[in-house]
């Protein structure tokens, strides 16, 4: 199986996120690493061409900084990486995002494409789909197993509350992966120094920015919560109070 | 019951050869790694037909990403970095150049500013910066020179030749980095992933402050001698936002006295990054007497002081770390080279305490162990005798003339403040002489007094002894600031604080010490819990989760019996910005 995974590099969990100057998104010195869905994305597919055999290459899309995140990929076994390489794919909704892979990768042929179901940073859970859609090609979200068949992918889901859902596909299709599918591997200090040599194709903003338009969502503003509390006193007898206290948890605060 | 970590045994291990492998990715462990880079690159410009390869020159970081552990005030004087890359100033990571200095007296509620700042103390022509950051940059220069920096992969134990315990015929042939995906219980999880055995020709030791594998080295080989022993002090940090107009862009404020008594070693920085970013932090010197004493207190107990209040107050907490410093300068150096290795930067001591810094020597040691190492790989002679050419070239720079004459200013105060203050003063006059010989320096855990010793009205320390508990806007309790360190570890592994015998903290070290970790912990590890299982009722409990990696356990325990060895590689603070 040829395999694509999408990686996308963001703020790590711990970091401290300061907004920017315009209150559009956070200020950018912080440290950052690998989507936590797309690196159980990028293990699924370590794992399928351990099984099947194909190739394995990553593509991320971001400045400089973004290349790490396809050198740890490469570091763990992955064969290529493709960087979108400019500060201004920061800046893409996740259609422009989608139109972006998929014009780094027009003229491949993979059998399956994978990335995780959102990013930790924006979550919006678009990017994978879109792209199935620009490609033509059937796709299936939140998967946490997948197996190879004659005629193509047997999938399972994850729904609401516990339940599954098992899903057939054809390939080539897209697959969005949910954390906890597999159990990460850790990169290896030879794995590490290989990746040195292994090739990495870099596509700028201008091949291709004649396939992006206008982005269709932008964020207007970013604001902290303010943090509030506010006390509710209720007077009368008792039976009245416990009446009162019961409805307000029911319909209110809708927790019991 | 605890599982605590160890290599795990009877399995192939990965091997794989090196040149020189460099433990620590800090500021000694990037200038060795920059300046090998640059000799090897010289050398293959001139010698077309001999070519050095650099793809077997590694660095081992333990942070996820270089810098995550790197913890300082923090100032740099550009002496060593102005010799590394001239002209570094246009594209370094600076945030200030010092522009204003003062050192203040604290007395219980007032502050009385010195007339003159002490010489040492002016810092003029230094820059204030964020070690995290600067440490970064570097390892762009680093990474972008050739040379490999493994991320994410401690040192955790030194490999030996044979088992020869003498310093001169021991030969130290690499080191294995730990292991990955082990549970709670010790046992392999299925993503183990071994720790490699990197057979290096040359193993430099730059880990910082009391690093594992440099101790590993020391106990072995026995570089320290008894009378100068390494002390050290324990420096907790806050990043402050405050409002603008009250400490200036590159102002630099030191405090003496108050909330520790004279009997007590320590003091306070303040530190201007920007109009409204200031770096704020109490070192306290790991020898003190009382076991109560809790420095992460002291340092709360120093902002409520009205002279930090009104700096701090209405001002937002944004950042927390702690880290020891080694203390005792160059009296308290062990031997710095042997077969097939070198240690730099403050694993061997190379701090100014009289000048509270330490990474232009950190950096310098690293330039000259580099110059050691090309030579050694040239001749492709590694031995003890060829290796000491590092420790002539040390006799012979600018480290010696710097830290020689204040190598007794530390010890000076081991009878409290007054009588080191006159002391000091005395050096000053006599270029770094005593009256007599020069001072010996015993550990500093062993000046701990049993709790029976101790008055139960504190000395005038109750205000420091136990946990602080915090306001929560000016001071905070260990649990809160922990959490502004950024610290994570992977929760399924064993124990990393490694306690030689339990028994000892649970019944005898209850009653002896009334167990000092639970206070000398910046970060909250070490827990008293009650319990039914043991004789006192009481129980060690380790959060080893929380933590900042900072080694004072290791080096304050008074019985010597907790072993500080790395954590799952990347497991750690994260010390953005600090």
């Amino acid at each position: 199986m040829k395999i694509l995974v999408c990686i996308k590099q963001v703020p790590q969990k711990d970091a401290p996120l300061k907004l920017n100057e315009s209150g559009t998104w956070i200020r950018e010195d912080v440290s950052y690493e690998v989507n936590e869905p797309d690196a159980y994305a990028l293990e699924e597919a370590l794992r399928q061409k351990e099984k099947h055999g194909g190739e394995v290459v990553v593509i991320t899309a971001g400045p400089a900084r973004s290349q790490q995140v396809l050198r740890e990929a490469l570091a763990k076994g992955a064969d290529r990486a493709i960087h979108l390489e400019d500060d201004k794919f920061v800046q893409l909704d996740s259609t422009n995002t989608a139109r972006a892979i998929a014009a780094a990768v027009a003229e491949e042929n993979f059998d399956l494409i994978v990335t995780g179901l959102q990013s930790d940073d924006f979550g919006a859970a678009q990017t994978g789909v879109l792209l199935a859609e620009i490609l033509g090609l059937p796709h299936a979200t939140i998967i946490i197993g997948i197996e190879k068949t004659d005629s193509g992918l047997h999938l399972k889901r994850e729904l609401e509350a516990g339940h599954y859902q098992y899903v057939d596909l054809p390939t080539p299709a897209v697959l969005t992966i949910q954390s906890g599918i597999n159990k990460l591997r850790y990169a290896s200090l030879i794995g590490i120094k290989q990746a040195k040599n292994k090739p990495l194709r870099k596509v700028a903003w201008a091949e291709v920015e004649p396939k992006l338009s206008k982005n269709l969502q932008q964020i207007e503003r970013l604001y902290v919560p303010v943090k509030q509390k506010k006390t509710e006193m209720i007077d009368g007898p008792a039976a009245e109070v416990a009446r009162k206290v019961t409805e307000y948890l029911k319909n209110t605060a809708r927790v019991i | 019951m605890i599982t605590f970590r160890k290599p795990i045994e009877d399995i192939d291990r990965p091997q794989m050869e090196a040149d020189v492998v460099i433990i620590g990715g800090g500021p000694a462990g990037m200038a060795c790694a920059l300046r090998l880079s640059q000799l090897i690159d010289e050398h293959n410009a001139h010698h077309p037909d001999s070519q050095l390869s650099k793809d077997n020159i590694y660095v081992l970081e333990k942070a996820r990403e270089v810098g995550q552990h790197c913890l300082s005030g923090a100032l740099l004087d550009p002496r060593s970095m102005r010799e590394l890359l001239p002209g570094f100033e246009s594209e370094a990571p600076i945030d200030a150049e010092v522009t204003k200095e003062s050192v203040y007296f604290l007395s219980k509620d007032k502050a009385r500013k010195f007339p003159i700042v002490p010489p040492p103390l002016r810092d003029h022509g230094n820059y204030v910066i964020s070690i995290n950051k600067f440490v970064k940059w570097l390892s762009e220069k680093v990474e972008a020179a050739g040379i490999t920096v493994f991320t994410g992969f401690a040192g955790s134990e030194l490999l030996f030749e044979d088992d020869s315990r003498d310093a001169d015929t021991a030969r130290v042939t690499g080191v294995r980095t730990d292991d990955k995906g082990v549970d709670k219980q010790g046992q392999p999880k299925a993503n183990f992933e071994p720790g490699y055995d990197l057979r290096a020709k040359i193993t430099i030791l730059a880990e910082g402050t009391r690093g594992n594998c440099a101790k590993q080295l020391t106990e072995r080989l026995e570089l320290e001698d008894f009378y100068h022993a390494q002390t050290y002090g324990v420096g907790i940090k806050e990043l402050w936002e405050i409002p603008a107009g009250r400490v200036a862009k590159g102002e630099v404020i030191y405090t003496l006295g108050y909330p520790l008594t004279t009997k007590e070693y320590g003091g306070a920085w303040i530190y201007g990054i920007s109009d409204t970013l200031v770096s704020v932090g109490y070192v306290t010197g790991l020898d003190y007497e009382d076991p109560r004493t809790d420095p992460h207190h002291v340092f709360q107990d120093f902002k409520e002081h009205p002279f930090a209040r009104h700096l701090l107050e209405g001002g937002k907490m944004i950042r927390y770390g702690a880290k020891t410093l080694p203390y005792g300068g160059w009296l308290t150096m062990p031997r710095i080279s042997g077969n097939g290795w070198m240690i730099l930067g403050d694993s061997a001591s190379f701090l100014n305490s009289q000048r509270l810094k330490g990474i232009h020597l950190a950096i310098k040691s690293g330039m000259l162990a580099a110059e050691t190492a090309f030579d050694a790989l040239l001749s492709g002679d590694n031995s003890a005798d060829t290796l000491s050419e590092y420790k002539a070239a040390v006799d012979k720079s600018w480290i010696k003339d710097e830290l020689f004459p204040v190598r007794n200013f530390h010890q000076a105060f081991e009878h409290g403040l007054y009588d080191g203050m006159i002391k000091a003063g005395l050096q000053q006059l006599m270029h770094g002489s005593n009256l007599g010989p020069d001072s010996k320096n015993e550990a500093g855990y062993l000046r701990m007094k049993h709790a029976d010793a101790l008055s139960p009205y504190g000395d005038g320390r109750h205000h420091f002894l136990y946990n602080a508990k915090g306001d929560g806007k000016l001071t905070f309790d260990r649990l809160t600031d922990v959490y502004h360190s950024g610290t994570r570890h992977e929760d399924d592994q064993p124990v990393h604080l490694v306690i030689k015998d339990l028994d000892i903290c649970n019944n005898r070290c209850v009653k002896e010490f009334g167990n000092p970790c639970q206070y000398f912990c910046p970060a909250a590890v070490y827990e008293i819990v009650e319990t039914s299982e043991t004789h006192s009722g009481k129980q060690l409990h380790i959060n080893f989760a929380n933590c900042v990696h900072c080694k004072t356990c290791d080096i304050m325990d008074p019985y010597q019996i907790v072993n500080w060895v790395p954590p799952e590689g990347g497991g750690g603070p994260n010390y953005d910005g600090m």
